[in-house]
């Protein structure tokens, strides 16, 4: 069952990839849709031993659930022209996952003997921590932060991934690297 | 958002963070290290010695491990391909009969394709291997793989046997590294806790060269982990418990001179470790491997110098780590023939449940070499 959840993960990345690099928005609705079709199809399919799918899983592992909703955004807007949720809260977001990865990455490097990662096993500060910024961003309106982390910490409560960290389910070095790189442009846009 | 829309997302997030405190307050708690093995009747024996190469078909091989099986045997597992790092490597077994004194023919157990086929994802290559047994006494197998890049982007993968290594699970992937989980590997043997989950010892090596113990259960799911050491210079951790709450663990020392075995100690059951400290004995940025002899001294394995692996000692300790003086030269011990290239590394040390010790090592990078010998002979050597 993990395997499903990590494979459709990644594939769903493939696929807001493909309609990314293609520009599937500038086509006509028709198109985009066959074309995106036939994307999260090839995506599946083996080509010898694995698929896409299992190739960028090999890279990746499993996805965080920001990553899939960054690649669940990018397949909505260039599919069906659409934005599901509005800058504030993909900056809020974004905000989030910058600033936990600015606390997990750099002492999981192992230069100190602090292990923010070992958190993720099960500490009751961790959940207290987050709990009281997910009332915050509650609180504030900001809907996609805490759908984000429900669907994170349900997914890591049904063991959907191998992994049995919370931390997995809620950031990875894909999504950091992506609010860190974009978070200054976005809010100098704003 | 509509107020009814926004009361439900409140008690969605009550919903998942009752699971997640649930979760939290459920986790297990500190598990202490086996007790002491009792002691293998020493009857006074003759010194003995004697070894020999394991059967191997691959052009190289490194990294072996063994367990001992219910009926007596041993069972060695290693990887052997055309070359380190090569996609044809593989995870090879063989059996020992003491009673033969021979080993049978080699097996492979896990291939990269293998793998590749049952952790759904893609493996470039295999590595490291460790053998231990869980609280059913199903043999144990963790083993390293890498998707991308060297030895910095491996992950451990973990599969069982109940058939004493004949047949074995699907495996499955370990994680353990918020980075794509890459960077852990394995040298170190295993320790079933009292709770009947594993503490196993590993080490990352992405930029960070640090050990940490990682805590499985019974299905080989990460639980828990402690960091053994931080900083850029310590790895392939080594956990040897004295008693109940009492180890002592070494590693190999990947620092600036003067290159020397590092030890940390915990007293209470591995939840904290002392900073790593340098021993007395030297340390050619090689593994090094240690048991503790039932009612006996604790023994080391390594390799005495501090620029090349050409020599593989055996030291002995009487105060659990503190002194050291080294008792024998494998390799110099063993008769003729020598490698083609003097490189002996990569040991593995244990006690078998008849007091007899066994060594596996890398013997020239082209075999794996197995040393059996007896208490009397370890101590006679030395001075």
């Amino acid at each position: 069952m993990t395997a499903i959840f990590g494979l459709g993960g990644c594939g769903l990345l493939c696929v807001a990839l493909i309609a990314v690099a293609l520009r599937l928005d500038a086509l006509a609705i028709r198109v985009r849709c066959a074309l995106a079709f036939v994307a999260a199809l090839a995506v599946f399919i083996p080509f010898g031993d694995l698929s896409a799918a299992a190739w960028v899983r090999g890279v990746t592992g499993d996805l965080s659930v920001p990553t899939l909703a960054l690649a669940a955004s990018a397949c909505v807007s260039r599919i069906a022209g659409r934005t599901l949720f509005a800058p504030r809260e993909w900056r809020a977001l974004l905000a989030a996952v910058a600033a936990a990865g600015l606390f997990l990455y750099p002492f999981a490097l192992g230069f100190t003997p602090f292990d923010p990662y070992a958190l993720g096993y099960g500490s009751v500060v961790f959940v207290t921590v987050l709990l009281i910024a997910t009332l915050g961003a509650w609180r504030a309106g900001l809907n996609l932060v805490v759908l984000v982390v429900v669907v994170a910490a349900a997914a890591y409560l049904a063991g959907a991934y191998e992994s049995r960290n919370l931390w997995d389910y809620l950031i990875d070095p894909l999504a950091a690297g992506y609010a860190l790189a974009v978070l200054p442009w976005r809010g100098a846009r704003s | 958002m509509s107020a009814r829309l926004k009361w439900a997302s409140l008690a969605a997030v009550a919903l998942v963070f009752g699971g997640l405190y649930l979760r939290a307050f459920d986790a297990p708690p500190p598990a202490r290290f086996p007790p002491p093995r009792a002691s293998a009747q020493a009857t006074p024996s003759a010194p003995s010695y004697r070894s020999q190469l394991l059967p191997n078909s691959s052009a190289q091989v490194h990294s072996a491990t063994a367990v001992e099986l219910a009926d007596g045997r041993l069972r060695a597992f290693w990887y052997g391909g055309t070359r380190e790092g090569a996609s044809d490597v593989a995870i090879y077994t063989s059996a020992y009969s003491p009673k033969a004194a021979t080993w049978g023919p080699e097996r492979a157990v896990m291939t990269r394709e293998l793998a590749q086929r049952h952790l759904h994802r893609y493996v470039r290559k295999l590595g490291n291997p460790v053998a231990g047994r869980d609280r059913d006494g199903r043999l144990c197998l963790f083993f390293v793989s890498v998707s991308v890049g060297g030895w910095a982007g491996s992950a451990i993968n973990a599969m069982v046997s109940e058939d004493e290594g004949e047949t074995w699970s699907a495996p499955r992937r370990l994680i353990a590294s918020p980075f794509l989980n890459i960077s852990t590997l394995v040298k170190g043997a295993p320790l079933l806790l009292s709770d009947g989950t594993i503490a196993l010892p590993v080490y990352h090596e992405f930029l960070g060269k640090f050990g940490e113990l990682l805590r499985l259960d019974a299905e080989g799911r990460v639980l828990g982990k402690t960091r053994l050491s931080w900083g850029g210079s310590s790895l392939r951790p080594v956990i040897v418990p004295r008693l109940e709450t009492e180890a002592v663990g070494f590693m190999r020392y990947a620092g600036d001179p003067p290159s020397r075995i590092l030890m940390i100690r915990t007293s209470d059951a591995g939840a904290h470790w002392s900073a790593p400290v340098k021993t007395a004995l030297p340390n050619p940025n090689a593994a090094v491997a240690s048991v503790l002899l039932a009612a006996g001294p604790l023994v080391l394995a390594f390799n005495n110098a501090e620029e090349n692996r050409e020599e593989l000692s055996l030291a002995l300790s009487t105060d659990f780590g503190d002194t050291w003086r080294v008792a024998r030269n494998l390799e110099a011990e063993s008769p003729p023939p020598r490698a083609p290239v003097a490189e002996y590394s990569y040991p593995w040390i244990m006690q078998d449940s008849s007091g007899e010790l066994h060594v596996l090592y890398t013997w020239g990078r082209t075999r794996i070499k197995h040393a059996v010998f007896n208490r009397a002979w370890l101590e006679g050597g030395g001075r």
